[in-house]
């Protein structure tokens, strides 16, 4: 063992994070919706954005695909890195970005078209298919991933809108893992679903960790607890703590956190 | 440390219900201490009877915050603070309960004390310990109301000097035993007391520790300090001794 030099261990850090946020506030007009915020998120790892209604959780999980940019009145500033890469970077194309960070919304929102092209639209679209059989592969494969094979496997060219809740967020969650992303952002995905749709999510999320980074929107705090190894507390648009799931949920240093955490009146 | 209410007041009611019981029980565990020491003192047959009796109370509040900390962890899922509270206090009553017993077998030893010769300077010695142990109890005790991390550490170092009166003691009964064998079955009685005080000692030190955690979300590094050495002294081991 001999003590790396500082330089050294700050490109190190920098490696295991999939994503860095460097000073990042996004205004709306006069609105400042996030303040000065500093994060990495490592690569491997279910990030759980916690924190009260209004806080800014979306607004930052936006910022990660750029889907801030479609909004008017939005305004970024600061750094945002994926693998080292400023994503605001003017030569890059914010639908490359999107088909490599993939987001999943509160409610499932299958396209009026059949399950297999809800999956198979992205991938056309990015031309990662030679042929019908290479897209038919993606398609299967997709599915399985997103836990939803085996039940509609008998019925790809049926309406995705026909599936249940549940099926339809795994749909959706195939849909997005399609296009071969590294990060996959989920706003409250489940909080349309039932208990048992919303345990096969999180089985769904634990899984896709072993590929993904996953950083998931969340308002139950068992939800959180249970499916991330990271927390980051948001309030008031600060992220206020950010730490190991456990830590956050046993021993959180900041009282703001605790407040929220354990259901008190702030 | 949060003193803000919870959101839900039956959370609150719950937890105040919960904290109210680890009180009460540690008052009556504190209470049976004494009276079981002064029975043991005084030959006090009386006295003796009303600590066993007394236990039933401790036991059937060990089982009610049992049944509450269950209820609480299943249906409010508590955490940071919260879950350290019930955390700590699950583990404190179970610590109460087993000082409770073993002042329960102090008193039962009054009786047969009673009928054996005196041990001329042990029951004073042994009267030391068990206020030593006591008054860490109350310590351990008040620590946890106040929060109050340091006055937890203050009780846990203090379990040596316990450690240390029970060793002399050891070697005091010893060499009674050695010097006439007629003495022999009143120093067994008495050393298993000195036994008893010096495991309540142990426990009351559990206890500061889970206060310790309950504060600061830490427990305390490296093993508790020890000086018990009688048991490595020695092929026979007093902990296997039954209550
Ligand atoms: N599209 C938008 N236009 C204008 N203001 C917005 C928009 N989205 C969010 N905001 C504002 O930004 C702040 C943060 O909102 P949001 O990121 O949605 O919080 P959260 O997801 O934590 O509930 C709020 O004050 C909200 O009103
Ligand atoms: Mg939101």
């Amino acid at each position: 063992m001999y003590d790396a030099p500082k330089s050294l261990e700050t490109t190190l850090d920098q490696k295991t994070a999939k994503i860095t946020a460097r000073d990042v506030q996004v205004h709306y007009g006069d609105n400042h919706a996030i303040k000065d915020v500093n994060v990495n998120i490592e690569a491997n790892t279910v990030t759980a954005f916690i924190g009260p209604s209004g806080c800014g959780k979306s607004t930052f999980l936006r910022c990660i695909n750029r889907m801030n940019d479609t909004i008017d009145i939005c305004r970024v500033q600061g750094k945002i890195l994926l693998d080292g890469e400023d994503i605001n970077d003017k030569r890059v194309d914010p639908v490359q970005l999107r088909a490599k960070v993939g987001m999943v919304f509160q409610k499932p929102n299958p396209f009026p078209k059949s399950i297999y092209d809800n999956i198979a639209y992205g991938p056309r679209i990015h031309g990662l298919a030679k042929n019908k059989a290479d897209l038919d592969e993606i398609v299967e494969k997709s599915l399985r991933r997103g836990a939803i094979w085996e039940e509609v496997k008998d019925r790809l060219h049926a309406s995705g809108t026909g599936l249940s809740g549940g099926q339809q967020q795994r749909l959706c969650i195939a849909r997005a893992i399609a296009t071969e992303p590294e990060v996959l952002l989920m706003d409250e995905p489940c909080s349309a679903l039932d208990p048992i749709a919303t345990a096969q999510v999180e089985e769904l999320i634990d899984e896709l960790r072993q590929q993904y980074s996953v950083v998931i929107v969340t308002h139950s705090m068992q939800q959180a607890a249970r499916v991330s190894q990271r927390t980051a507390f948001f309030h008031l648009g600060n992220l206020v703590e950010f730490g190991d799931t456990v830590k956050i949920f046993t021993n959180p240093e900041d009282s703001r956190t605790e407040s929220y955490i354990t259901g008190r009146i702030g | 440390m949060n003193d803000s209410r919870h959101i839900a007041s039956a959370f609150d009611r719950d937890l105040d219900s919960i904290h109210a019981k680890i009180l009460k029980m540690g008052g009556l565990v504190e209470a049976s201490i004494v009276d079981s020491s002064k029975a043991l003192e005084s030959r006090d047959q009386e006295l003796a009877e009303k600590v066993r009796r007394g236990d039933a109370a401790i036991d059937a509040l060990d089982e009610q915050i049992n049944d509450e900390v269950a209820n609480l962890i299943a249906l409010r899922a508590p955490t940071a603070v919260d879950l350290r509270t019930v955390l700590a206090i699950m583990r404190m009553t179970s610590n109460l309960e087993r000082i409770g017993d073993l002042s329960k077998n102090l008193a039962k030893r009054s009786d047969v004390l009673g009928q054996l010769t005196q041990i001329s300077g042990a029951t004073g010695s042994i009267r030391r310990m068990t206020r030593e142990v006591e008054a860490m109890l109350k310590d351990a005790l008040d620590a946890f109301i106040q929060r109050d991390p340091d006055f937890a550490r203050d009780v846990i170092e203090r379990d040596r000097e316990v450690d240390e009166m029970y060793n002399t003691l050891f070697r005091e009964f010893l060499t009674f035993m050695l010097e006439d064998p007629r003495n022999i079955t009143a120093c067994m009685h008495l050393h298993f007391i000195a036994k008893n005080v010096e495991r309540m000692g142990d426990h009351v030190t559990a206890i500061a520790e889970q206060v310790l955690f309950y504060v600061t979300g830490e427990t305390p590094e490296g093993s508790r300090p020890k000086a018990d050495v009688t048991s490595s002294d020695m092929k026979y081991n007093p902990e296997a001794e039954p209550d």
